[in-house]
């Protein structure tokens, strides 16, 4: 694919800091990038927003060495380059900041600053020296840091302050931040705005991935939007409302046809009533959810991904302490349980990220559909498990959810990534738990097992079982649910009927353009 | 008080430095693998190795210095077996380490027949000892202090010089610095393009390099002999003092000064008429001693720590905690 319309000058390589062209990279059956053309002019704030797992990141890796492109070539700086090792776009002038900081905490700020390009007098290392250095840079671009301090002493947003330090100081001239924004609190969010804004002055380059969309369109000066691996467009921000923004991201084709479904009108099952949590950072994360989700319904949850979804999920299944507000199933509050209680008062969890809370992936099936019921017959006798009845009841599992295995010894780790959802799904659907909760269920999966995955939900809830869906996944969320909750930063902005689900309103509740009150709770 | 006054004096002091020298060098020189983020259990082995063919080396030459190069290349050879086993093939450290101190007691055994044909101990055949160092002008500076500064073997000198060289090496070069970044946040040595291989080899080797020096010292030092297992629990010492001083030159210093004065103290007891095995067991009772106390220092703060996460995990639970009620 080329440029998309309102790119800037396509061929000309003028002024370029980067340009990439037709980057493909593949992990094994999955395309990562897929034909990525990206070009960054010199001095501006380049934002390269997607959805988790959009690509940008492997895109950023491939730009500075750390991955080797399977197709495409780079231009840096109008040069084409082969940029085979980070030394080489280090060289180049280009420097990163990672998600991941790599400091060492017993070590000074300056040392830290400087390490692997030590200043040295008579050969030994020159304290003094890098401690006025790093004072200089960091006074000239706002980055306060103390130089002689330890750095385990210091927080955070102060660690990527000395990141970003270390950059400049191997003389970086294009600057990749890899979501700084992440680890951030607003306020130090804005610092960290100000300094990308004092590099541009002085004509450097920033390349910025997010997927939050206000600081894209606070900082940035053109947007890359990807999706799944592709790119979707190259626009000047000022052009772009934050509502095409969310549209561009999610994507509007519509790949599922809605399923059909009798009406059902159960007791209400889930009752959460102004549910607030905080995030890893103890920010507020869920900011007063209120909800009800009935028998025989599926109520979808819609969001860009990181506005409180994650949070919620845990807050429900016991793996995160809420810090107000109740959820009621059948009469018990959730906030009160732990994990294990929450699961015996008949609550089924399809965890977001299947690989950490899903399975054991080195764990056959048969154990895998065990877990969490282990204790209990048919599983187990009189305190010992019964691995005749396990396998047994694994094979029937194997049969009915139609896993692809070899058989029910078969280590979990050896099935695709659809075949070990369906694992999970197995054992969670057939816990006789009123409530489920399914959190992103087709996340990298293939097409044919999303079918399949698709209707054993759409099975679950003609059984009358209570569904509470997340997904990123706008068509998925119109094929299954009864009804449409939308998510930004933390909040409930409104519900939407999920039998004439309206895309563009979905899509501006989901940037915060639709405020809307929650809905109370019954 | 006359009994006390025999036993601790001058020469208790002199005989504490000189005995701590053979702990203290093993102990700095397992301070390279600590620093670089390998558990080296097999400094006992690299001392013992070094300790025999010191006098091997002594008696083929008829050189004490010679000796001494001959006890550090054996112990070198162990040190780089350590090292390919543990960086390149990624073995467990504890059972390398555990494997190379049996195969150096074995050998020194079974060489010890097959040269001289005895068991137990080496004496005689020429074996060439240190010479002592007496330092000009000591005896008129300091008088009856002098033996505290003057009349030891180089290798002792060696040691005590090593403690502020080695704080040097860790705060001011870059190698120094590069083996405490592997060891800390090896993550980050990787991504500044600091080779971890070759960092962890360079301190095995210096750690090799010292473990040979303490043996010989021990064969070559002041008794010129070499016995079965002469090493006798040091190099375990030294890891004890490694765990505790995390490798800090100084803290290490403080530790084996500690061992070497039990060390000593236990020498002089037998002079005394005390019974040796109960005398011999002095130092080990002062390392259980030590290893209590920083125990028992430490215990009040795993108290701490468990009543915090307590109250943490009470608070969680909502009901008794409406402090945390406030969502903002």
């Amino acid at each position: 694919m080329s440029n998309a319309p309102g790119s800037p000058t396509p061929h000309s390589t003028v002024g370029m800091a980067v340009e990439l062209t037709a980057i493909t990279k593949r992990f094994g059956a999955f395309t990562a990038n897929d034909g990525i053309d990206l070009a960054v002019r010199r001095g501006e704030i380049h934002a390269i927003i997607g959805e988790n797992g959009a690509g940008k990141t492997t895109l950023m890796n491939i730009l500075f060495g750390l991955l080797q492109p399977d197709e495409g070539s780079i231009r840096l700086n109008g040069e084409t380059t082969v940029v085979a090792d980070p030394a080489v776009a280090i060289k180049a002038g280009l420097g990163m900041v990672h998600q991941h900081f790599k400091l060492v905490p017993s070590l000074s700020v300056a040392d830290n600053v400087f390490l692997g390009m030590e200043i040295r007098r008579h050969g030994l290392i020159d304290h003094a020296a890098q401690v006025a250095r790093t004072h200089e840079l960091s006074k000239r671009f706002g980055l306060h840091v103390d130089p002689t301090e330890r750095v385990g002493l210091l927080s955070v947003g102060i660690e990527q302050r000395i990141e970003i330090l270390k950059v400049l100081v191997r003389g970086a001239r294009t600057i990749i931040l890899d979501e700084p924004t992440a680890v951030l609190t607003p306020q130090e969010s804005r610092e960290l705005f100000q300094t990308l804004r004092s590099f541009v002055a002085e004509g450097m380059t920033v390349i910025f991935i997010s997927h939050h969309l206000e600081e894209v369109m606070e900082v940035s000066d053109t947007v890359t939007v990807l999706r799944n691996g592709r790119k979707v467009a190259t626009r000047p921000t000022s052009e772009l409302s934050k509502d095409e923004l969310v549209r561009m991201m999610v994507g509007r084709e519509v790949s599922f046809d809605r399923r059909p479904r009798a009406a059902l009108n159960g007791d209400v099952v889930l009752d959460v009533r102004d549910l607030w949590a905080r995030d890893d950072r103890r920010l507020p994360a869920v900011r007063g959810a209120s909800f009800t989700v009935r028998a025989g319904e599926v109520v979808g949850i819609a969001g860009v991904a990181g506005n409180g979804q994650t949070e919620l999920a845990e807050v429900l299944s016991g793996l995160r302490p809420a810090s107000h507000g109740e959820a009621w199933l059948k009469g018990r509050d959730l906030t009160t349980l732990g994990p294990a209680a929450i699961r015996e008062a008949g609550f089924a969890h399809v965890p977001g990220d299947r690989m950490v809370r899903g399975v054991d992936r080195n764990a056959s099936i048969a154990a895998n559909t065990l877990m969490g019921r282990q204790h209990r017959a048919p599983w187990s006798r009189s305190g010992v498990l019964d691995w005749k009845a396990i396998a047994a009841n694994a094979g029937t599992l194997i049969k009915s959810f139609d896993i692809r295995a070899q058989g029910s010894g078969d280590p979990v780790k050896r099935l695709s990534g659809g075949n070990i959802q369906k694992v999970v799904l197995a054992r969670e659907f057939t816990n006789g738990a009123d409530f489920l909760l399914i959190d992103q269920p087709t996340r990298g999966v293939d097409i044919g097992a999303q079918e399949a995955i698709h209707s054993e939900i759409m099975r679950q809830r003609a059984a009358g079982r209570a569904i509470l869906l997340i997904s990123v996944q706008l068509d998925e969320l119109a094929a299954l649910a009864d009804r449409i909750l939308v998510m930004f930063n933390g909040r409930i902005m409104g519900e939407v009927p999920g039998d004439n689900a309206d895309e563009d309103r979905i899509g501006m509740m989901m940037a915060g353009v639709l405020p809307e009150p929650a809905a109370e709770p019954v | 008080m006359e009994i006390l006054d025999k036993l601790i004096n001058i020469a208790l002091v002199a005989a504490t430095l000189r005995t701590t020298a053979p702990i203290l060098l093993v102990a700095l020189g397992g301070s390279f693998t600590t620093k670089a983020g390998i558990f080296n259990i097999g400094l006992e082995g690299q001392m013992l190795a070094g300790a025999f063919f010191a006098v091997l080396g002594s008696i083929w030459t008829g050189s004490a210095l010679a000796g001494v190069a001959c006890g550090v290349a054996a112990a070198l050879a162990f040190a780089l077996a350590f090292a390919v086993l543990v960086v390149t093939f990624r073995a467990n450290e504890v059972v390398v380490g555990l494997a190379l101190n049996i195969l150096a007691g074995g050998m020194t055994i079974s060489l010890m027949k097959a040269i001289f044909g005895t068991r137990g101990s080496i004496v005689g055949h020429g074996i060439v000892g240190l010479p002592k160092v007496q330092i000009p002008g000591a005896q008129a500076l300091l008088g009856s202090w002098a033996p505290l500064i003057s009349g030891f073997t180089p290798i002792v000198y060696v040691a005590f010089i090593a403690v502020p060289l080695l704080v040097l090496f860790y705060n001011r070069t870059r190698l120094g610095l590069y083996i405490r970044v592997v060891g800390e946040k090896p993550e980050a040595a990787e991504a500044l393009g600091i080779s971890i291989t070759r960092v962890r080899y360079t301190a095995s080797l210096l750690c090799g390099l010292l473990a040979g020096l303490a043996g010989a010292h021990l064969s070559l030092g002041y008794i010129t002999m070499f016995t079965e297992n002469m090493s006798s629990g040091r190099g375990f010492m030294a890891v004890a003092i490694l765990i505790f001083s995390n490798g800090d030159p100084l803290k290490v210093l403080a530790g084996c000064l500690l061992f070497g004065f039990a060390d000593a103290f236990s020498l002089r007891l037998q002079t005394f008429g005390f019974p040796s095995y109960l005398v011999l067991t002095v130092p080990y009772v002062v390392a259980l001693a030590a290893l209590f106390a920083l125990s028992y220092r430490a215990r009040p703060k795993i108290i701490r720590e468990t009543l915090a996460s307590m109250q943490k995990l009470l608070s969680t639970d909502r009901t008794s905690a409406p402090a945390d009620k406030n969502p903002q």
